[in-house]
């Protein structure tokens, strides 16, 4: 594959380089964390139907634990990033802020920020 | 702009659409999921805590929904990464494809199976 072909071949890279560009990678990052979380998800979930009542509590216990409530603080980030720059290429999809989609992207990310401070304070009581 | 737009079609044009549908289905029900488990009743989670919620049915269909929408998008979404990577075979493709649906299926059925904890 030629370099000109692989500029092309994601979404916004060819109309915004830069930011454009670590936007278009950190999508994909977060979109592989996610993956990989839903499967442990998934898995943490059935405990409470194989191991019963008692084992999934006894998890749900470990996640309120500081260390876990950061991790779940990096979940809710990935989430938030994804699901808003996701936003963002569902409404160009349409043809929606295409001529600005750089101010697309910043009233996105400040919505990320805000559920993310919202989420932050809500999971603070339990670190502190 | 549209090379760009057939560009993106690279994995096939029903993959692109269900990418969309899902995306839009996904963001819908992580919203209620999200809210309900990390911000309201987050310290508070337990087997108990998500029968209350379970029992009403809504939650349980907002649950099922999101959790096909978020398998196909998340299988769909690995598929394009290792696409891009360059998968260019075509055979190995198609088993690659079929790998896929076979492990979506079986998360679906195995998400099920656990969340029926709290319905049977």
């Amino acid at each position: 594959m030629s370099a000109k072909e692989r500029d092309t071949a994601n979404v916004g890279a060819g109309l915004w380089k830069g930011i454009g560009m670590w936007a278009w990678v950190l999508f994909r990052v977060s979109g592989l964390v996610l993956v990989a979380y839903l499967f442990v998800h998934i898995w943490v979930i059935s405990q409470g139907r194989s191991g019963g009542p008692g084992e999934l509590d006894k998890l749900f216990e470990t996640f309120d634990k500081p260390f876990w409530v950061v991790l779940d603080f990096m979940l809710v980030s990935a989430v938030m990033y994804h699901s808003l720059n996701g936003v963002r290429i569902v409404l160009m999809d349409f043809g929606v802020g295409i001529k600005q989609h750089k101010a697309v992207f910043w009233v996105c990310m400040v919505v990320a920020a805000a559920a993310l401070s919202l989420f932050a304070w809500k999971a603070s009581g339990l670190i502190f | 702009m549209r090379t760009e737009v057939l560009e993106r079609n690279r994995g096939g044009m029903w993959p692109w659409l269900g990418q969309r549908v899902t995306a839009v289905l996904v963001l819908v029900t992580i919203m209620v999921h999200l809210v309900l488990t990390h911000y309201i009743n987050i310290g508070q989670l337990s087997f108990d805590n998500i029968a209350d919620r379970l029992a009403g049915g809504a939650v349980l269909i907002n649950d099922i929904v999101l959790l096909v929408a978020v398998v196909y998008h998340g299988l769909n979404g690995l598929r394009m990464v290792v696409l891009d990577w360059g998968l260019s075979n075509v055979a190995g493709r198609r088993v690659f494809d079929v790998v896929l649906w076979l492990v979506g299926i079986a998360t679906i059925v195995y998400g099920i199976w656990a969340l029926w904890a709290w319905v049977s």
